[in-house]
Formats: structure tokens, C-alpha cells, sequence
């Protein structure tokens, strides 16, 4: 079993890594910046510098993000004692890709053309493996059980045509992997964090089904196990508008962030305050991690961490492409 | 028969001062310079303050090796001619190096976690240097308390 002691070395390394954050005052910089290329500019001070000169135009700038995000993973994952650690963020990507060389497929037996360029190296396991897997359709290789799951996809998918019904399949196998390693690790923070993780994923999913006025059964079909809120209380929480689901859900860590959201005019606008109150959730529940040296918990909060930064990069670098207003644009950037 | 026990005794007593000491200071060097090594991979810039933090706990095998030298001194094995210890002279100079055996080998490695914490805090901002430090020296109060004690008992064993 894992023990704490081992993460001396990583703990240490992390804390010094964490110097290399974008800060508050540099996303204020680049929100206050007079166009993107001054945006970029002021980026080019950080750690993201080395990436930028990766970028085929200024518009390019998912490019340098993922390439510090990939950077971040990989230099994490050489000196981690578990690599389980590693995984635990990274696996989302993996089920990304699985999931665009799918639908790739899918869409060639109709004529029509494969997506790679959707395909992220964010993942945890090469994309060509998975491809290969793939193609030659020897599911026995894919990882993360997916071999049975994938002929149940394929499955559904010849009855029904139905590529949510396909998701659906894809997310439930996602978080029942994400939970396996998770009780791998046997670390009691990442066992919240996981827990945390899948009341996220199910409120989320909740308001997106609200909205495309889905109810009931239909719902909980969409909804994972092993989170903190029991599946029967988020079904009953779809009747009740979302303004009340802080009260609803008052005896829950989630339920402060989701009273921070407030009133929103749209259901839009309600889903994009959600998406950041549910990241600020889990970035609190890993906060105090922070204050115990040696504790594991720590690469997966420095981990966390990064991905809300690079969030944060990007949301302002959108906004200044797309000419949102900066105020608006402050109130949906994660607290890291 | 009974000198040579007392003798024994009191050996015994400077071999556990001077070897759990020296393990402490090992275990808590070993925290602190593992946490260090992780630091400065990233700025090793910061080696002449890593290098501080990380010898803190060094000083509990010296009081250890100290209070050892004390013992046998006493019993005149070290320079001087040997001399007569009783079997309870011997068990007294054994129990007078317990407080350093143990106070400095709790302590090393209390001292140890508490410097790579500090190590951890200077990476982050090393201009908290001089907090880094007292943390881990106020646990040097209770190393110096033990070997103050031992001394005290071995100067009140007659021989």
C-alpha cells in the first residue's frame, strides 16, 4: 500500500514548481491588455513563453497551453512514486481520444472524414496505441476496461444510431476507472477529491439535462455513483429551480459555492457560473492540502490546479478574440 | 565479575547515546534532504539555504557522540587508567545516557520533518528565510534540554 512518507522528494518539487503559476496579477495584465498579440505579450512573461513561438498565428493559442499542460503532466509523471497520481487528471483525456476515434470511425462508414485534429496528447496512453486497438478492433488492448464496454458501444450504436446513448456508456465506464484508481492510490484526500469529482459531474449533468428538458429516469441514467449526494436526492433536485439547489443541498461541501452563483438571466449564463462554481468546489476541497508538507494530495492539487490555470489562460484569451466584456469575463475566471 | 558488569554497563550506556542519536540525525538529514533534493531540481539557486535547513538536524548525533565520550571518560577508557565501577555505578551511568538516546533521537527526526517543511516554504518564498529557521531550532530546545540532563546525572554518579 502507499504510504505518505514516500512523497518527501515530490512534495518539495511541487512547491517549488508552483512558482511558475500565472499569478492574479499577470490574468489581470492580460485581461486589461488592449488586444490578444498585448495579451499574449504579457503571457510571453510566464512559464508559457517557451510555447508561444509553437503557435501558427496569434489565434493559435490552444497550442502553447496544452504544450505546458503536456509539459506539466510529463515532468510530474518522472518523479511521482504512483503513477496512479499521474493518471488521475489525465485519464479524461484518454477517454477524450477513445471517444474522437469513435466517432471518427463512425463517420467514415458514412463517407464522411476523420477527425485527428481533435485528438489531444494530453492523454495518459499513446493515441496511436488506441488506435491501433481501435482499427484493428482488438478492444482486449484498449486500457481502463474499456474492451467490454466498447462492444456494448458499438453495440448500441447498431441498434440505435444514437451517439449520446454511445457518451453515456463511454462517461459511466470513465468513472468507474477514475474510481479504481482512486482506491488505488488508497490516499484519503483523493478518495474526496473523487467523490467531489462525481458530485460535479452529476450536477453538471443535471442542469444540461434540465435544460434539453430531460426528467426522471431519463436523468438518473446520466448519473454516477460514488459521490457524496445520493443519485434519488440530484433526481428529486431536477424539479426544483436551481436557485434553491444550495438550500436543497445544505448538508453538502458543494453547497456554498452553489449559493455563491446567484441569480443569473439566462439558462446560459446559469450553466457557465455552475461550470466555475463546481471547479472553485473542488479547487477548496484540495486547498487545504497545502498546509500538510508531506501529503500526497498535493501533486493531485498542483495538478488540479494547472488544468484551472491553463482554464483561466484560455477563457482570457478567448475573450479577447471574441471582444467579451472584461467584467463579465472576471467573474467566470476560477480561483486557483 | 561485578566491575566487569558495571563496566559493560556503562559502555553500553555511551553506545545507545552515541547510536540512536547518530540514527536520528541520519533519519531527520534524510527528511530534510530528500525534500531539498526536490527543490533544488527545480532552483539550484537555493542550495546555500537548502544546505542550512537540511544540517539542523546534525547536531543531535554530536550531543549523542558527546554525552558517549562523557561515559566512557568516566569509566576511564578513554585516556587515563581504567577504573573499579560497581554493577550499580555502571547501571547508573546507563541510565544517565538515556535521556540524550532517546530526547535526541525523537528529536532528530522531529527536527528533520520540520526542516524539509521549512525547505518547502523557502522554495515557495525565500524571503521567509529567517522563519524557516526558528521552526526547526525550537525543536533544538528540547535536544539540548536531554543532553543537558544527561550530563547533569553523569556528573552526580560518583566514582
Amino acid at each position: 500500500m502507499p504510504t505518505p512518507e514516500r512523497y518527501g522528494y515530490a512534495t518539495a518539487r511541487i512547491r517549488a514548481m508552483e512558482r511558475r503559476f500565472v499569478d492574479q496579477g499577470v490574468l489581470q495584465r492580460m485581461l486589461d491588455a488592449e488586444d490578444l498579440s498585448s495579451a499574449l505579450k504579457v503571457l510571453g512573461e510566464t512559464a508559457y513563453a517557451p510555447w508561444l513561438a509553437e503557435m501558427k498565428n496569434e489565434r493559435d493559442f490552444d497550442r502553447p497551453i496544452s504544450s505546458e499542460m503536456f509539459h506539466c503532466y510529463e515532468e510530474v509523471r518522472q518523479f511521482v512514486p504512483d503513477p496512479e497520481m499521474g493518471q488521475l487528471l489525465r485519464i479524461t483525456y484518454d477517454f477524450h481520444n477513445i471517444k474522437v476515434i469513435l466517432k471518427s470511425m463512425l463517420r467514415h462508414r458514412r463517407g464522411q472524414s476523420r477527425r485527428w485534429d481533435l485528438l489531444t496528447n494530453l492523454a495518459s496512453r499513446e493515441t496511436d496505441d488506441l488506435l491501433a486497438a481501435m482499427e484493428s478492433e482488438d478492444y482486449r488492448l484498449l486500457p481502463y476496461g474499456l474492451s467490454g464496454v466498447m462492444e456494448e458501444c458499438l453495440s448500441v450504436w447498431e441498434q440505435t444510431q444514437d451517439i449520446v446513448e454511445v457518451e453515456k456508456r463511454l462517461d459511466a465506464q470513465l468513472f468507474r476507472a477514475l474510481g479504481e484508481l482512486a482506491k488505488a492510490t488508497a490516499f484519503p484526500g483523493v478518495l474526496r477529491w473523487f467523490r467531489a469529482r462525481v458530485d460535479a459531474e452529476n450536477i453538471r449533468n443535471l442542469l444540461r439535462l434540465r435544460r434539453a428538458g430531460e426528467e426522471g429516469v431519463k436523468i438518473s441514467e446520466f448519473l454516477h455513483e460514488g459521490g457524496n449526494v445520493s443519485l434519488e436526492r440530484l433526481v428529486d433536485l431536477g424539479s426544483e429551480p436551481v436557485e434553491s439547489w444550495s438550500r436543497v443541498l445544505h448538508y453538502a461541501d458543494v453547497a456554498p459555492y452553489l449559493a455563491e452563483m446567484g441569480e443569473q438571466g439566462s439558462s446560459e449564463a446559469m450553466l457557465v457560473m455552475l461550470e466555475k462554481a463546481l471547479d472553485d468546489y473542488i479547487s477548496g476541497m484540495l486547498a487545504p492540502f497545502s498546509y500538510t508538507p508531506f501529503a500526497p494530495e498535493n501533486v493531485l492539487r498542483f495538478l488540479w490546479s494547472k488544468e484551472i490555470e491553463t482554464k483561466n489562460v484560455r477563457i482570457v484569451l478567448v475573450s479577447k478574440t471574441s471582444g467579451l466584456d472584461r467584467d463579465m469575463v472576471r467573474k467566470v475566471l476560477r480561483r486557483v | 565479575m561485578e566491575q566487569i558488569t558495571g563496566t559493560m554497563l556503562a559502555v553500553l550506556g555511551a553506545a545507545l547515546a552515541a547510536g540512536w542519536s547518530a540514527s536520528g540525525s541520519a533519519i531527520g538529514i534524510g527528511i530534510a534532504g530528500e525534500s531539498g533534493a526536490g527543490v533544488m531540481t527545480e532552483d539550484p539557486g537555493k542550495f546555500g539555504l537548502v544546505l542550512l535547513l537540511q544540517a539542523l538536524p546534525g547536531t543531535q548525533g554530536i550531543y549523542g557522540l558527546l554525552t558517549a565520550f562523557f561515559a566512557i571518560m568516566k569509566v576511564g577508557l578513554l585516556g587515563g587508567e581504567p577504573v573499579a565501577v560497581s554493577l550499580w555505578q555502571g547501571l547508573g551511568i546507563l541510565f544517565a545516557c538515556l535521556p540524550v538516546a532517546i530526547g535526541e533521537y525523537t528529536s532528530g527526526i522531529a527536527q528533520g520533518k520540520t526542516s524539509a517543511a521549512s525547505i518547502q516554504m523557502i522554495a515557495k518564498r525565500p524571503e521567509e528565510m529567517g522563519k524557516a529557521i526558528i521552526m526547526p531550532a525550537m525543536v533544538e530546545t528540547y535536544a539540548v534540554l536531554s543532553l543537558l540532563m544527561s550530563i547533569i546525572l553523569l556528573n552526580s554518579i560518583k566514582i
